[in-house]
């Protein structure tokens, strides 16, 4: 009875959020997302039996698979402490109410499991087994190996909720998981130490012995054990909320831009935002993981002269944190919006500040993706036309269009994958920017030269950058423009 | 100082807000009363130009407000916690807010050196980040904030809810103090009809948007309000 109305209750919350309706356009989005990797995933599911025929003589495609097993539970395990969202529930309301806690505990604890996202990797296992296990044993076997992977999934739901709450997600933990999968990457690839036949032998042992399925079973049930433990631990919510609200952030004031008067109080408040949010710092640490995009297109014989798409890639790296941070250019201050327009900033000063904050950021990402030079100089040309075109062009459709983004971002909450605050107005803001470019470079680049379409691109940004004055102002109008629905906007917390 | 004329705020064809005529000479102590959805917040978001109004205008030193960056110079206020930035320390906010007032670092010291009775040695100590702060301190903080520009009009709303009673009483000396030496116009809001009336020489009592009352205050100003209020 009181499950089905926490379970009633949990859903009205969802429904009753302010965001729910307005977000449709995302969550379509989303679904389309969800659609195009399940294809993806069935395909694979489909063509996973012949690709691993081919791929090893001696051993079946489910050893070859159970071998991989090991892999697959550890990336899952660190994808999940990364991205997997905590499961709570708001306790103290319920504390009060006479519903035993072990029953909430059970309820937080259980509820991931039966989320659908888990199991989207079935997409691939079904299919797979049902070709290829089926045929090489019997459809006993097959279904036996569908639900080891199962309890897998369990294992790792539970296990990576338990170092969550245990440890928390911070820039350490990132390093510390980086470290841990690239050493086990090293001994395999040098082969030092195989992980790789200990998991065939185990998950083999699993999937074919009788009582195989029992023991991964009572593995997956081990960490469930361990976070019943950590709720005896930590009886009050105070507690066990502590690792995840504590503020880790350092206090330490920040003096560079001390020298330039009111702008650089306004980037040092906007630098200190960036680095005591866990949202912000999670896009800097995405940002991080971008920059090796090029390592995939620049290297690629394949994109050689598909200029367009070459080009994209080097505005995005150059341009990364612009349009990671642009994008909601004012939106970061929604929280305290109403005092930075009362305070003693003109308008000006404020979109300023927020300009040459943004100049600074494409100027840290040229330098930091100069390494790519080593390619060849024609993604010099590439990256010093992308940074001229960012900085005269970009950065002013940011700051105009950035007036239309008129929600408020909860910067407290959330880890990676937060599409809070996003609307479809924010889709539209970021695809020309991102694609228009790209869009001119290939189109002109396939009936003139890519250095026409470069020089095209650099002119249009040197003109932007000359004329930046009148372009500032025109955005200055525009933020009086829309500034009451700014600040009405941000007043509404979701 | 602050002049209001035909000053209409509607929603979705709901008048909440509509004063024909209001001046605020400087110097003066004004609060303003009324129940909840009164329009009390809503005139003071007018004045301090956060929203749009649907009809006239509001003048600062005979120049509108609206879309002008002017009377940020001369306007200190501290509405609700949208006014701060929750993730500085309190002295981080000060120096920042100074520092758009263009004091040096002496200056903010001094001022938070003026401030320390009222902070009660909860504020500036410990290296806490304003979001970790009680809502009272965090209160505390906006209000001396709003302080810092040495501002001619003050704009606070709800100054006493949420201050445990020796600040509100810190505060209301306090408030007095800068009326007498420094002749600065105040405009306050509160449920508090004890404190108000303590603080402000004159009383606006607004209702369903409009005002019903406005009495310079006197020592039966109080008995009124409270008979005005009774159910």
């Amino acid at each position: 009875m009181i499950l089905k109305s926490l379970i009633s209750q949990e859903w009205t919350k969802s429904l009753r959020k302010q965001g729910f309706y307005k977000n449709l356009a995302v969550n379509i989005m989303l679904g389309f997302m969800v659609l195009y990797f399940g294809t993806i995933f069935l395909f694979l599911g489909f063509h996973l039996d012949d690709m691993l025929e081919k791929a090893d003589a001696k051993l079946n495609p489910m050893e070859l698979f159970n071998g991989a097993m090991f892999y697959v539970l550890l990336i899952g395990l660190s994808f999940r402490f990364f991205m997997q969202q905590l499961n709570t529930i708001n306790l103290p309301p319920y504390q009060v109410l006479p519903i035993k806690r072990s029953l909430l505990v059970n309820y937080l604890l259980l509820k991931p499991l039966f989320s659908p996202i888990n199991y989207f990797m079935l997409l691939v296992l079904i299919p797979f087994s049902v070709q290829s296990v089926s045929k090489y044993y019997d459809g006993f076997t097959a279904f036996r190996f569908v639900l080891s992977f199962i309890f897998v999934v369990w294992f790792n739901s539970q296990f990576a909720a338990f170092l969550k709450r245990k440890y928390g997600t911070s820039f350490l933990s990132f390093i510390v998981v980086l470290v841990v999968l690239g050493s086990i990457a090293a001994l395999e690839y040098f082969k030092v130490f195989s992980f790789y036949k200990i998991s065939m032998i185990v998950f083999n042992f699993i999937v074919l012995q009788p009582f195989g399925l029992l023991i991964s079973l009572a593995a997956a049930v081990l960490p469930f054990l361990l976070n019943k433990w950590f709720f005896s631990q930590n009886y009050y919510p105070e507690k066990f909320n502590e690792k995840l609200n504590k503020s880790n952030t350092s206090t330490t004031d920040i003096t560079i831009f001390n020298r330039f008067g009111v702008i650089g109080e306004l980037i040092t408040v906007e630098i200190k935002l960036i680095l005591r949010h866990k949202r912000t710092r999670s896009i800097l640490m995405m940002s991080g993981l971008f920059l090796f995009y090029g390592l995939i297109f620049y290297t690629n014989d394949h994109y050689e002269n598909q200029n367009g798409m070459l080009f994209f890639v080097a505005m995005f790296m150059t341009g990364l944190l612009m349009l990671m941070f642009g994008q909601w250019v004012y939106s970061w201050d929604s929280s305290h919006f109403d005092g930075l327009t009362t305070q003693n900033i003109p308008i000006k000063t404020y979109l300023k500040a927020n300009y040459y904050l943004l100049i600074g950021f494409n100027i840290l990402c040229f330098v930091l993706t100069t390494p790519y030079f080593l390619f060849g100089m024609k993604f010099m040309y590439m990256h010093i036309a992308a940074l001229i075109f960012n900085s005269g062009v970009n950065v002013f459709l940011l700051l105009f269009f950035g007036t239309y983004n008129t929600k408020r971002i909860d910067l407290s909450k959330s880890t990676m994958m937060n599409y809070q605050g996003t609307t479809f107005k924010s889709f539209l803001i970021v695809l020309p920017i991102m694609f228009v470019p790209m869009i001119i470079v290939g189109g002109v680049s396939s009936f003139a030269s890519v250095n026409v379409a470069l020089i095209i691109l650099t002119l249009l940004g040197l003109t932007g950058i000359l004329f930046r004055k009148q372009m500032l102002n025109l955005c200055v109008n525009q933020f009086n423009k829309r500034k009451y629905a700014l600040n009405e906007g941000f007043r509404q917390v979701e | 100082m602050i002049k209001v004329t035909d000053l209409q705020k509607t929603y979705n064809g709901i008048t909440v807000l509509n004063i024909p005529s209001l001046d605020i000479p400087q110097g003066e102590s004004f609060g303003l009363v009324g129940n909840n959805g009164a329009g009390k917040t809503t005139f003071f978001r007018l004045i301090l130009d956060l929203i749009e109004a649907s009809k006239g205008e509001v003048l600062i030193n005979d120049k509108i407000v609206m879309r002008n960056d002017e009377w940020k110079t001369i306007t200190g206020s501290f509405l609700d916690e949208n006014f701060l930035i929750d993730f500085l320390t309190p002295q981080e906010y000060f120096n920042f807010i100074g520092k758009l007032h263009h004091k040096t670092e002496g200056d903010i010291a001094l001022f938070l050196e003026s401030m320390s009775d009222f902070f009660n040695g909860e504020i500036l100590e410990n290296k806490k980040l304003i979001r970790d702060l009680s809502k009272g301190n965090q209160k505390k903080t906006g209000i001396a904030a709003a302080l810092m520009g040495d501002p001619k009009i003050l704009i606070l709303d709800e100054p006493f809810t949420a201050l445990d009673p020796s600040s509100q009483i810190r505060l209301k000396r306090f408030l007095n103090d800068l009326q007498s030496k420094f002749n600065m116009t105040m405009l306050i809001s509160s449920h508090d009809l004890n404190h108000v009336t303590e603080v402000c020489k004159r009383i606006v009592v607004l209702e369903k948007g409009k005002i019903v009352k406005d009495i310079h205050t006197t020592e039966d100003t109080l008995k009124e309000l409270e008979s005005y209020f009774a159910v």
